[in-house]
């Protein structure tokens, strides 16, 4: 039976958002204090929804320490506590929770492959919060 | 159009099979594992497909799928250790994704139609759902 799971991480991280093709005024106007100078953080909070036929043995539709593991060391300990523009994937692009999302996926989409035991779990979603009330989401 | 409703019930588990040994159950489930139990405040999601009732403007009616949700659902797992006192886990480990698809299956000739069940979503802690749509 197919069952839809949703497993969330989460990690602080500063960033600014800034665009090097807008001038002062005009990242001021689109961005207002998310612009200023020195930046600012958040407590991210980022959830994957997936899919996947459960064990009959386990109970499982993913062997979540497999998966906890893979998203630790290839999202959580890439961004936690860091300013994300300084890392080389936002150093051209704006660090928006878009962005993020996108980064992300994209990450999680390399790395599945090399995991033998998330072979028969399909990545639907990434949902990003950067607060409770701006949420983005990404299908996979 | 789809309406949800959600309840809670505290209930504990042991996430142990008897067909992995000590090691493998320590692998597979970690600190869930334990023998001894363990419990969460579980959210069930209960998603309802139809179409509203042109004189009653529902497309259930609520209190009814809350009788049911108490009858079916809470009488069933609230305060509970649900290996033992949940009949269809005498032989089946209480994950959350086992979870989901027993309550689906005791909801799913409950609704009264026209509308029907979409989904039930279980949420065991804050970082972990499991929701079922009644797939193979």
């Amino acid at each position: 039976m197919t069952v839809h799971l949703g497993r969330r991480y989460g990690f602080p991280a500063a960033h600014r958002l800034y665009s090097h093709l807008l001038d002062e005024e005009q990242n001021r106007a689109l961005f207002g204090k998310c612009a200023n100078p020195y930046g600012h953080g958040h407590n991210y909070e980022f959830e994957l929804d997936l899919r996947g036929p459960v064990d009959p043995v386990t109970g499982r539709a993913a062997d979540l320490p497999a998966l906890d593991a893979m998203v630790e060391r290839e999202i959580l300990s890439v961004f936690r506590h860091t300013n994300l523009n300084d890392l080389p994937p936002f150093r051209e692009t704006v660090p928006t929770t878009e962005n993020l999302a996108v980064e992300v996926l994209k990450l999680l989409k390399k790395a599945w492959p090399a995991e033998p035991a998330l072979g028969q779990v399909v990545l639907e979603k990434v949902r990003i919060w950067e607060t409770e009330r701006n949420i983005c989401e990404l299908s996979a | 159009m789809i309406i949800s409703k959600q309840v809670e019930f505290s209930a504990s588990h042991i996430c142990r099979s008897t067909l992995l040994s000590d090691a493998e159950n320590e692998s597979v489930y970690g600190a869930a594992a334990n023998p001894l139990s363990h419990g969460h405040n579980y959210l069930v999601d209960v998603a309802i497909e139809g179409t509203p009732d042109p004189v009653t403007g529902m497309i259930l009616d609520l209190k009814l799928l809350k009788e049911i949700l108490e009858a079916k659902v809470l009488h069933v797992y609230d305060h509970r250790l649900i290996n033992r006192e949940v009949d269809s886990f005498a032989h089946k480990v209480p994950t959350v994704e086992n979870i989901a698809i027993d309550i689906w299956n005791r909801l799913v000739a409950e609704i009264p139609p026209p509308a029907t069940l979409q989904s039930v979503r279980v949420h065991e802690t804050r970082e972990l759902f499991a929701e079922y749509r009644g797939e193979a």
